[in-house]
């Protein structure tokens, strides 16, 4: 008898069930029975302001004073809930700044004939840039981040170079807000991620382990999960044959997924203590399955999501709590986005996350309302100042990601580069980004009317009396407006401004 | 010295300790030691190969017929003279991968030491976890926050308060630099300084300092930034020129080498420098004398050739020490890649080094000499071998404190007292 995917779902359910009641914690099953369902968050605290800018500062990449007021108007949860559903936004604007791309739409034969000059990398991440400076959409822009850089693909490694942008386009996107399972196997049958963890060239006599052992490690389950090295050799085995076509197969798809049974590496395998019987590509199927409803990658992603949103060292209370959320949601982005933005711990936790440079780099280009000409030459100016400070999008080579961890980021180089790119920026001396410092002071009349102005405009709040008063000090002595592009600058240099 | 002090409580007491007079600020520590002591011992540089380097491709076990039985596509070719085709013979058992010529000098004049089949015994092949272990130099445990080396300087019977006592090259903090004593990241000297509307700048500084002085998490970070500008504001960056036969690869790698060399050379308290290599994560295509490895492995040894070249006199004071998270697989996958394995091994390099020889023990590549029955064998822990260095070439004794989790100490005799 052979067990169809359908059974098999079945039966990681119950696995999953029978997990968690033999390994969790007494605290986790105390909860188990009941957690709240979510379709939509109740109204969230209209009156406290700095709620509403700290969970704009979380959920966007930067908050513009535009959405801030608009988040007044409506209730924070009510925009919450329209962020949740990108599509119901309209985005024309952002939508037409994309037409300036030739390569986004070509398939990848079409895009390989345009590799030599760096077109398709250089268009993908100035694409990224601006949809994530100029989008309305821009919860849907940080979950888009997030997923990425979680299924991290380097994208100057070989043909990811014109599969990247696929990846992103028809894998991330599409489930950005959607089920964990759902974008797993997407991105599972993402050819550049094939390529990149070299499992497009794993034959079935002496397989290749790079993918089935970050798919344990990095995408699902995680390291502390208790998998061994022979599970890491029979997932391997069950996914060899998952390829792409090359350009030495000379089929008419070069670049698209494709199972090829002639490499498969036959017979049963056993993963996690589940025997996967023999079925060439619903083999990797169910190990799909099988890790998506894991336990343990409920606990991997919640903690993940938790330190991208909460803090650094969210506690284990809180990350339980979002893990039975993803659990009994099947693992729905949306569901446990809202439980994450009505915990206790996401609540207290405003300022404690700083900024990664591209969380950086783009949220001064957004409050400054910084306006950005991308022909070639610019873009990839643009990006040359991303890269000194770090972190251009896709460009980690390791699989892991660009890491969320203040410890890692708050150096002295890149506290450096961050004051300079900020003087450099209101300055308008970034070839082809311009800032019109003059438009957004133009209401104030003091030396204190042009701190708070900014301060409003950068940082959604007034600065701390003690910050204030050392810029109002300089804003005083001598021309005004001669200093306003220091001051401006300042501010982006502040340390209020690295924390989100 | 009480090694709980906080790195806050470090800058405090740091401070309290900056007031010896007419001392240039990168010569600081004059004041901390008593006068007519020597307390320096070497400057040493770190060079970690992430993405774990196939050790057997770089230092080729030649004499081990158990070599060629598993690499049918890999194996680099016993030595044969005169050939650059082959592996270049050591010792009659091993032998240099072609793309390591530029070390072949160094070994000849026994500067250069290898130690094969070393390695952190923890058994993980996850990157993240073996280069974590490896870095915090306690493996198979996580609960010590700090790095072997962050641990180093704060036990080190010296203080010195430079901004560049202890650099990370790349604009990261790797993690064994992590621990009290500030750390300056660097990517570019040349790049190092403020920028802003020039009429302005003294002011725009002040106000900085005066923002960073508020209690914030970044405020020693900020500090250990203006240090940092005002030194190296005073070097001559553009017109460097490398000494000897010094020839630096055109790449990340090679001009970090190069500005360790030239911090090195500017006498502003450098004791720690490191580097990091990425790239040797060779699942697929590996390259045997071609190709993705041997090029990277040009690279690294033309890299560590030249920083030595560079260092003139110098290098008689500093030692250069290589390490990767893991060696890969023995037997070679389907992909012409190999997995990740265990064993592999390390160079050391610098003017204290016995070398010219291959330390450590060979456990074979037989079948049954194999880690898990797949992996090569360690015989030496890597902390035999960094422990040496501490203790004899950077005149560290307090071992217990760097490497508070190992105990079982072997006297390779890799360096000289």
């Amino acid at each position: 008898m052979t067990i169809t995917r359908r059974d098999f779902l079945k039966m990681s359910g119950m696995f999953a069930a029978w997990t968690a009641l033999a390994s969790c914690a007494p605290s986790e099953l105390a909860l188990t029975p009941t957690a709240p369902a979510l379709t939509a968050l109740p109204p969230l605290p209209l009156d406290d302001e700095s709620l509403l800018v700290h969970t704009l500062r979380r959920f966007t990449f930067g908050p513009t004073p535009a959405m801030i007021e608009k988040a007044k108007r409506i209730g924070l949860s009510a925009f919450i809930e329209e962020q949740l559903f990108p599509e119901s936004i309209p985005d024309d604007a952002t939508d037409k700044m994309m037409d300036q791309f030739t390569t986004l739409d070509m398939t990848p034969a079409e895009r390989f004939k345009l590799e030599k000059k760096g077109l398709p990398v250089q268009e993908l991440i100035s694409a990224t840039i601006l949809r994530q400076r100029h989008s309305e959409r821009q919860l849907f822009e940080t979950m888009v981040d997030f997923w990425g850089n979680h299924f991290s693909i380097y994208i100057a490694k070989g043909g990811c170079k014109v599969l990247k942008t696929d990846d992103d386009l028809k894998a991330i996107r599409p489930n950005a807000l959607g089920k964990f399972r759902d974008l797993l196997h997407a991105s599972a049958h993402s050819p550049a991620m094939l390529v990149y963890l070299d499992q497009a060239t794993s034959v079935g006599d002496a397989p290749n382990e790079n993918y089935g052992r970050e798919l344990m490690e990095l995408h699902t389950i995680g390291v502390d999960s208790g998998y061994t090295h022979h599970d890491v050799e029979e997932v391997s085995r069950a996914l060899t044959g998952w390829t792409v076509v090359g350009a030495r197969d000379r089929k008419k798809d070069f670049g698209a997924y494709y199972f090829n049974p002639d490499i498969h590496n036959n017979g049963e395998k056993h993963v996690l203590g589940i025997m996967i019987p023999s079925g060439g590509e619903d083999e990797g199927m169910m190990i799909l399955d099988l890790l998506a409803s894991h336990p343990s990658a409920a606990q991997f992603i919640s903690h993940k999501l938790a330190v991208r949103f909460i803090s650094d060292s969210p506690s284990p209370e809180v990350v339980d709590s979002l893990a039975q959320v993803f659990t009994q949601s099947d693992g729905d982005t949306r569901q446990f986005l809202r439980a994450l933005i009505q915990s206790d711990a996401f609540k207290s936790s405003a300022g404690q996350k700083f900024k990664k440079p591209l969380d950086f780099f783009i949220s001064a280009l957004r409050v400054t309302d910084a306006s950005i000409k991308l022909n070639q030459r610019n873009g990839r100016m643009l990006q040359k100042h991303l890269e000194l400070l770090g972190q251009v999008p896709f460009t980690w080579s390791p699989p892991n990601g660009f890491p969320d961890y203040e410890e890692y980021w708050s150096t002295t180089s890149g506290l450096l580069d961050r004051w300079n790119f900020g003087m450099l920026l209101v300055t308008n001396q970034i070839r082809g980004v311009e800032v019109d410092l003059n438009q957004l002071t133009k209401d104030a009349a003091s030396a204190q009317d042009v701190v708070d102005v900014l301060s409003l405009q950068f940082l959604g709040q007034l600065l701390p009396d003690n910050a204030r008063s050392i810029l109002v000090d300089f804003a005083s002595s001598g021309n005004l407006d001669a200093n306003i592009p220091s001051i401006a600058g300042l501010i982006l240099g502040s340390p209020h401004f690295q924390m989100r | 010295m009480n090694t709980q002090l906080s790195r806050r409580d470090f800058l405090k007491l740091a401070g309290s300790f900056a007031v010896a007079p007419a001392l240039p600020t990168w010569m600081p520590r004059m004041a901390f030691a008593p006068q007519g002591v020597e307390p320096l011992g070497d400057i040493i540089v770190v060079v970690f190969q992430r993405g774990g380097m196939d050790g057997i491709s770089a230092v080729i076990p030649h004499g081990d017929s158990h070599y060629y039985e598993n690499r049918s596509a890999l194996a680099i070719p016993e030595p044969e003279d005169g050939s650059d085709k082959t592996g270049i013979d050591l010792d009659g058992f091993f032998g240099l991968h072609p793309s390591l010529r530029p070390l072949k000098d160094l070994w000849d004049e026994k500067t250069l030491a290898i130690v094969h089949a070393v390695g952190s015994p923890d058994p993980t092949h996850s990157h993240f976890d073996a280069m974590d272990y490896m870095e915090r130099g306690t493996p198979g445990e996580k609960s010590i926050p700090t790095g072997w080396i962050g641990r180093h300087l704060q036990t080190a019977p010296w203080q010195n308060e430079s901004p560049f006592r202890a650099i990370g090259m790349g604009g990261v903090m790797q993690a064994a630099l992590r621990g009290p004593i500030p750390v300056t990241t660097l990517k570019s000297i040349s790049d190092f300084h403020l920028q802003g509307d020039v009429s302005q700048l003294t002011e725009i500084r002040a106000r900085l300092e005066s923002l960073y002085n508020l209690g914030s998490s970044l405020d020693a970070d900020a500090v250990e930034t203006f240090n940092a500008v005002n030194i190296l504001d005073k070097i001559d960056v553009n017109n460097y020129t490398p000494s000897g036969s010094a020839a630096y690869p055109e790449t990340e790698f090679g001009m970090a080498m190069k500005q360790v060399a030239q911090i090195a050379k500017a006498e502003i308290g450098l004791e720690v420098a490191c580097v990091d290599i990425g790239g040797w994560d060779t699942h697929n295509q590996q390259g045997q004398l071609e190709g993705e490895l041997p090029t990277l492995l040009d690279e690294f040894s033309s890299g560590l050739a030249s920083l030595y070249h560079d260092l003139g006199d110098r290098a008689k004071r500093v030692t250069i020490v290589t390490m990767s998270e893991f060696g890969r697989r023995v037997k070679e996958n389907a992909s012409d890649g190999t997995d990740h394995g265990h064993g592999n091994c390390m160079f050391v390099l610098g003017g204290g080094v016995n070398g010219g020889q291959v330390y450590g023990q060979w456990p074979g590549l037989a079948p049954e000499n194999l880690f898990d029955g797949i992996d090569l064998n360690i015989t030496t822990d890597y902390r035999d071998v960094l422990g040496e260095v501490v203790e004899k070439r950077l005149k560290n004794p307090a071992l217990s404190e760097v490497f508070p989790t190992y105990a079982d100490w072997k006297n390779l005799g890799v360096v000289r007292e």
